[in-house]
């Protein structure tokens, strides 16, 4: 197990590095989905079964595949590279430091600190998901199905086309609206 | 648990109506359904701590404000068919959105667990980000509708940042165990004070408190005047509702009456001394809206516990407003309409002349919002003050009675226009319904104002 924390561990940094140093988008979003796939292997390492299959299908599944559509609608796959004046560059070394340096603090406290609850082992099975959300979690579980709704209608009334004309007038040329 | 259930298949009746183009009987259905979900909450009104899978309590407090949430959204339906004569499209979305969202400030008034207190916040906000953004021909709207997606998502993560912190040190979701884990630690605890923080900054944005405030005037001119009455209305009261319930059971720390007096002063300040320049009045309710919400968190910085009165001012104050504001919105449209959509402060122009019942009825709801005595914005006012008074706050309650006499210059100035002869004939359409729910807005106010035992429970 501990040999496949470090496979894990070492497979998740390198892709995470490869996402960086990429020159083309699309390799960089490949090297994403073989370090989500890793953190993945890390949820089944601690017996989160149910995250890890969540996870896989969520971000490498849906999220990925929508981002490697963009780059490619977007068509961003010949190597871009982008300059940015100097200032920039020093300002946001600064500030990567800047969240270097405080999560090292805070990891370096977090040891010390102790969980409110033990750890345990059987939190992450199906089962154990399933008898909170259907019976502790009921009510919220349901209730998140009013959200989604409210959001999938909303999301059709604002992309469905319906005969309005294309916004590109500046502000101050706007027509006055008596409708309302 | 009916009334919630009723509403939100209401909204799902509507939105199939507006698949078979049924647009005249959208509002009809809808003020029947929620004129049912008012009879179902005022059922409950015997059985109190009725508690819910300790997720939902509804007792006298969230009934009280549900009914008047339902209320005031049923007052905004019957203006609805005129407003929306001239659309034709996603009209039964519109109506079905306020609606789930309607029951996002139902889960607001009435949640006892962290998650439903995130779930109502994002049910209440969600369908708002859409219906800021209604009018899809309008840069404008659009543009309310994007700014207040952004920040207000913002506003949601430092609140799930608060919930997270909160879970870390209590381990627990629920308002009770929360509320015994702050009792046992000791103000000096950096961690917890970052969370209260984290919570109140995501529920201050949601009332428009200074310094969250920056959204607030743009998305009210932005967005459709239907909407922005049930923004200033029902949003505002479903906000409140949320943040009392969270304040109640902190039993404000030290760290947290600091946090609030700030809060209140700058939202007293700014909310009111902005309101003085706005020449648009749409932008002039929105600064309105943001020097209540400041009278209204004074209020809440009076609560230091379970079983103070502060909650039966909340819905006292946040009602009236409501009324004043959705009559005040209704006779804006009617004028903006008269003056061919312009927006200033001067379309009011010439109303007394040719409606003198209406022009009334404005400076009724004029008066109330300014807190002239035997309306029900005095009585609001001075509840609030007294509640200060009796905790001590005695600075921050003067500072805040300076702040309304100065929100009396500029309602007076507004109400003034009422008056004044038109300076080229306009003339004012009022359909039947417009002119009852301005009267039952007005006549609700002067009520209210008279025999504030009426709301008293």
């Amino acid at each position: 197990m501990v040999y496949l924390f470090y496979l894990f561990a070492a497979i998740s940094v390198i892709a995470a590095l490869v996402v960086v140093a990429a020159r083309s988008p699309i390799n960089s979003a490949i090297a994403l989905v073989v370090c989500l796939l890793s953190i993945a292997g890390h949820y089944i390492l601690l017996n989160a079964q149910f995250l890890a299959m969540v996870h896989v299908i969520v971000y490498t599944g849906a999220i990925l595949v929508l981002m490697l559509f963009v780059i490619m609608l977007l068509n961003m796959n010949e190597e871009v590279e982008v300059r940015k004046p100097l200032i920039t560059r020093i300002l946001a070394i600064l500030t990567a430091g800047l969240l270097l340096l405080v999560l090292l603090a805070a990891t370096r406290q977090g040891l010390e600190m102790s969980a409110p609850e033990s750890f345990n082992p059987g939190i992450g099975l199906v089962k154990a998901i399933g008898m909170a959300l259907f019976h502790e979690f009921l009510i919220p579980f349901e209730v998140s199905s009013v959200l989604f709704l409210s959001a999938m209608a909303g999301a059709m009334m604002l992309a469905k086309k319906d005969g309005t004309e294309h916004v590109n007038l500046p502000p101050s040329s706007e027509p006055k609206d008596p409708a309302a | 648990m009916s009334a919630l259930i009723l509403i939100s298949v209401l909204a799902v009746l509507v939105l199939y109506l507006g698949l078979y183009n049924k647009k005249s009987w959208l509002a009809p259905l809808g003020i029947l359904g929620l004129a049912g979900a008012i009879v179902l909450f005022a059922t409950g009104w015997h059985i109190p701590h009725h508690l819910l899978a300790g997720m939902l309590e509804f007792d006298r407090f969230s009934i009280g404000f549900s009914i008047g949430m339902a209320a005031i959204t049923l007052l905004i339906f019957l203006f609805g068919p005129d407003y929306y004569t001239r659309m034709q499209q996603h009209v039964a979305e519109q109506y079905a959105l306020m609606l789930f969202s309607l029951v996002g400030g139902f889960l607001l008034s009435s949640y006892t667990n962290m998650l439903m207190l995130f779930l109502g916040i994002e049910i209440l906000s969600i369908p708002l980000y859409v219906l800021a953004g209604a009018k899809k021909n309008s840069l404008r709207s659009t543009e309310a509708s994007l700014k207040y997606f952004l920040l207000g998502s913002f506003a949601t993560a430092f609140l799930l940042m608060g919930i997270a912190l909160l879970y870390g040190l209590a381990g627990s979701f629920d308002l009770g165990v929360i509320s015994a884990h702050i009792a046992g630690a000791g103000s000096s605890d950096l961690v917890l004070n970052f969370a209260l923080f984290f919570v109140v900054t995501g529920l201050a944005f949601k009332v428009g408190a200074v310094p969250f405030h920056f959204w607030v005037p743009d998305v009210y001119q932005g967005a459709p005047t239907l909407v922005t009455t049930f923004m200033a209305t029902v949003v505002k009261m479903a906000a409140f509702a949320g943040f009392y319930r969270f304040i109640d059971i902190t039993g404000m720390p030290d760290a947290l009456a600091r946090i609030m007096v700030l809060l209140v002063l700058a939202t007293l300040l700014v909310g009111n001394v902005a309101a003085l320049r706005q020449t648009n009045f749409k932008r002039l309710m929105a600064y309105s809206s943001v020097a209540h919400s400041g009278f209204l968190l004074l209020a809440l910085l009076t609560d230091t516990g379970p079983g103070s009165t502060v909650g039966a001012t909340l819905l006292y104050y946040t009602f009236t407003y409501s009324l004043a504001t959705a009559g005040l919105f209704v006779l804006f449209t009617i004028a903006k309409r008269a003056n061919n959509g312009a927006e200033h402060n001067g379309i009011f122009q010439g109303l007394f002349a040719a409606k003198p019942w209406l022009a009334l009825c404005g400076l009724a709801m004029f008066l109330s919002l300014a807190g002239i005595p035997l309306t029900a914005g005095f009585i609001a006012k001075y509840q609030v003050f007294l509640l200060a008074i009796g905790a001590g706050w005695l600075k921050v309650m003067g500072f805040g009675v300076l702040m309304a006499l100065l929100g009396i210059y500029y309602y007076i100035m507004v109400a003034r226009e009422l008056f004044v002869p038109a300076e080229h004939p306009t003339t004012f359409v009022v359909t039947p319904l417009n002119g009852l729910v301005i009267s039952a807005c007005a006549i609700g106010v002067l009520l209210l104002g008279l025999w504030p035992a009426l709301m008293a429970w």
